[in-house]
């Protein structure tokens, strides 16, 4: 047993070098996770911080802008929760650059930036996953093709 | 044929727990019949979902779109390949998918064991139908694959474009392979845990079945890898996400499995540590299942949110609860028939390499799950990104590549100054030189150079066993080299089969130090007639192409390629239009060179102007990826195959005395 202690002495070392590492990269490289909802109360106290947000792309709200300096995107993203009618509460989000494919109106996206002056200033858009894309299947829906 | 197939399953899932009743019975009362009887059950149980799978498959090839399923993974015009990959290609088709591999392994592991093992096959069964009849009952409660529609539809939905390809056809079986095949060796640890059979015997009996797993586990991770960077469009390769980390976590601890199991055969040591391992590995391949399929966790691209989630969860429970209590009964019997005598030698090398690659695997399930645990404590979700992936793990896995240089060829016990002088010195110089190449070579960032300096080092360390031991031969028999080589590896395959696996890790290794540290990104946004030069590239952007067929509209951008002026090279990133469903997707372009990837996306394009967004990115030695999956397949096979003198038997027999052993 006692010859092991030098093995414990490296294992700690070890460890403890783990568990710095994590530290700072949870540290550097964090950003607050919320959904629209959850987002709104408290938008004025997250500003400057990075955020991802989780919402719905609001139908009607999307305008695009080819330049040089690529396609600038102005649009609106709300929560998940209103299929019918257009969601009140929605936040205002500018994009410049290359959105995925399934970027749409109407699309779950997540939106990671930061936020000032009642804008979300993106820095990526992504959009909930193609598999995940599975529209309830109806025969007459299906059938329409 | 529908009710066919639905019988099938509810037939096996009574099947599956009439064998764990009778397993348990043999367990206790040790009657023979029982067994053989139990044994049966496995094979019928393999059976009855194997009628099930050959059911939902005809069900996709005749296109029999009343079947919920078929209509919405594929479609009339479906190519067959693709129709055959939807078997797995949605959640339920999947599961059974699932069930039919871990059945199928279940039965060969009781027809391999017919005259050995007789003690811990009870046990075995007990726990490979377990497992079995938890899919089962997912399958008949839960998700049943053949759910009818009301209205059989006309067509089917199609499968989703972004898995029609090659990758991604032979990505999930791999994953599932290497998911499935672990249970093998947690099985007969299970079942030394419960007969108290606790000699290294399991381990011996599934050594192959762990490098079968970890193999397919490996190739998975590449396939994945693979199609994430052909199909996906942004570049890369591995982006931690959930669904990567999952995949990825049992791959770490099986790693760390495979090692360390080799000290227990020949040292008697870290019997417990093995044990943990093992049920850690298996619990987090059905961690990850749980995680792809719960919607717990925010991912780009994981599996539809189902009610799946809560089973996986206490079937988790239910393993570890189950295997760890068992351990822990079993303490007393597992102590250590040998001490770590030195810190520098073989045993305490890969005592550390085990702790960093389990290290690396609680780092990424720290991350992975980091949402949820700063929910329960601080009642706030914050996620993190790549960046604490990459600032944990590229620390961590320097350290693993430097200990892949050490571990194999250090001393036993206690390595003396002068056999270290011996091994080492010329690794280390060859280690040094190239890091200071690398600084002459005008690279200032010091984790490349420290990573390239430590790729020679094991490089260097791999190369020279195999000088000095075909040099060894050549003096013995005075054969030729390439002769001498081959019979060098021919008769010890585990050790230089081990050492090709290493090789084509630490070209993997060159890959991702290429690619992260090497990679230039551009985003132009060009009229038709521009250029941008990228990498020593220069690019000429000359306008769009139109290309219409029935189901798929195309639109690409033709790129000139120039090198010091002169056209190499035609690319066309595009972009399809899917008509059924409607869904746009993006095709990347690349040119593959020796050195690096030039890889072009159209990202998006202005239909009046016809100015174009490229996003272009050069992926240094991104190659490597594939050849070092190449080399790490082919150092497996020379580990795993039968020698000839055992051939004719299949090639899962497990190894008994006869196993090639690593120096001692």
């Amino acid at each position: 047993m006692k010859r092991n202690y030098k093995f414990g002495i490296g294992a700690a070392v070890l460890v403890a070098a783990v568990g710095y590492l994590m530290w700072a990269g949870v540290d550097q490289s964090s950003a607050y996770y919320f959904t629209i909802d959850e987002f709104l109360p408290q938008r004025e106290a997250m500003a400057g911080q990075g955020i991802r947000l989780a919402g719905r792309v609001t139908p009607g709200s999307l305008s695009k802008k080819t330049s040089a300096k690529g396609t600038e995107m102005k649009f609106s993203v709300g929560d998940f929760t209103d299929e019918e009618t257009a969601p009140v509460d929605t936040v205002a989000v500018e994009y410049t650059g290359v959105v995925p494919d399934m970027f749409d109106e109407g699309r779950d996206v997540i939106i990671e930036g930061t936020y000032a002056n009642g804008v979300v200033l993106a820095k990526s858009v992504m959009t909930s996953c193609p598999s995940k894309y599975e529209p309830e299947l109806e025969g007459q829906q299906a059938a329409a093709y | 044929m529908i009710e066919l197939g639905r019988q099938a399953i509810l037939i096996a899932w009574l099947i599956a727990a009439y064998t764990i009743v009778m397993a348990l019975a043999a367990a206790w009362t040790r009657r023979r019949d029982f067994t053989a009887s139990a044994e049966n059950g496995v094979l019928a149980v393999w059976g009855a979902v194997l009628v099930a799978v050959a059911v939902l498959l005809h069900a996709l090839v005749t296109r029999d779109f009343r079947i919920e399923y078929v209509a919405a993974y594929s479609s009339s015009t479906l190519p067959i390949y693709y129709t055959i990959a939807a078997l797995w290609g949605g959640q339920k088709g999947s599961l059974l998918f699932w069930a039919l591999i871990l059945t199928s392994i279940s039965s060969i592991v009781v027809l391999q064991n017919k005259q050995r093992n007789r003690e811990l096959m009870p046990w075995v069964i007990v726990a490979l139908m377990s497992v079995s009849l938890f899919f089962i009952s997912l399958l008949f409660f839960i998700t049943p694959p053949f759910e009818t529609l009301a209205v059989p539809a006309r067509e089917g939905r199609d499968l989703n474009p972004l898995l029609q390809n090659y990758w991604m056809t032979i990505h999930p079986p791999s994953l599932y392979l290497g998911f499935v095949g672990m249970s093998v060796p947690f099985a007969f640890a299970f079942a030394a845990l419960a007969t108290g059979k606790l000699d290294s015997s399991w381990i011996r009996t599934t050594r192959r079945w762990t490098l079968f797993a970890w193999f397919f586990l490996s190739l998975g991770n590449l396939f994945g890898a693979l199609w994430a960077y052909e199909v996906l469009g942004w570049g890369g390769y591995w982006a931690w996400d959930p669904v990567e980390n999952a995949a990825f976590m049992p791959w770490l601890t099986g790693t760390a499995f495979l090692h360390s199991v080799m000290i227990q055969e020949k040292k008697n040591m870290l019997k417990v540590w093995n044990m943990v391992l093992i049920i850690l590995t298996f619990a987090l391949t059905i961690f990850g299942t749980f995680l792809t399929r719960s919607g717990v966790i925010s991912s780009v691209h994981s599996f539809t949110q189902s009610g799946l989630g809560p089973f996986f969860l206490y079937f988790l429970a239910l393993v570890l609860v189950v295997s760890l209590g068992l351990l822990f009964l079993r303490l007393p019997m597992l102590r250590s028939e040998n001490e770590l005598d030195s810190l520098v030698s073989r045993e305490s090398t890969f005592l550390f390499n085990n702790l960093i690659l389990v290290g690396i695997a609680f780092a990424v399930f720290w991350g992975t799950m980091f949402p949820v645990i700063s929910e329960a404590v601080r009642g706030v979700k914050i996620t993190v990104g790549p960046p604490f992936f990459n600032k944990v793990n590229a620390p961590l896995g320097l350290i693993l590549l430097f200990l892949m240089g050490v571990g194999p060829v250090i001393a036993w016990r206690r390595a003396t100054w002068a056999h270290l002088k011996r091994t080492f010195a010329g690794p280390v110089i060859t280690g040094l030189v190239a890091g200071a190449l690398c600084f002459i070579g005008g690279i200032r960032n010091y984790w490349a150079i420290v990573s390239f300096s430590l790729i020679f080092f094991v490089l260097a360390t791999i190369f020279a066993e195999f000088y000095r031991g075909v040099r060894a031969r050549q003096a013995m028999v005075g054969d030729s080299v390439f002769r001498a080589l081959s019979q060098l590896i021919a008769k010890n395959r585990r050790r230089y089969g081990g050492y090709i696996i290493h090789v084509g890790i630490v070209m993997i290794f060159v890959a991702i130090t290429g690619t992260s540290i090497f990679r230039i990104e551009k985003q132009v946004t060009l009229n038709q007639g521009e250029s941008f030069e990228i990498g020593g590239y220069e690019l000429r952007y000359n306008g769009l192409e139109e290309r219409d067929t029935l189901h798929i509209a195309y639109l690409m951008a033709n790129m000139s390629v120039f090198v010091d002026g002169r056209q190499v090279d035609t690319l066309r990133p595009e972009k399809r239009f899917y008509k059924k469903p409607e869904q746009p997707t993006t095709e990347v372009a690349i040119r593959s060179t020796l050195g690096s990837d030039l890889y072009l996306v159209l990202g998006s394009y202005d239909a009046e102007t016809r100015m174009a967004t490229i996003l272009a990115y050069l992926n240094p030695l991104i190659g490597f990826l594939y050849w070092g999956g190449i080399t790490l397949a082919l150092g497996t096979f020379v580990v795993i195959l039968p020698t000839a003198a055992t051939a004719p038997a299949a090639s899962y027999v497990p190894a008994r005395g006869d196993a090639t052993e690593t120096r001692s």
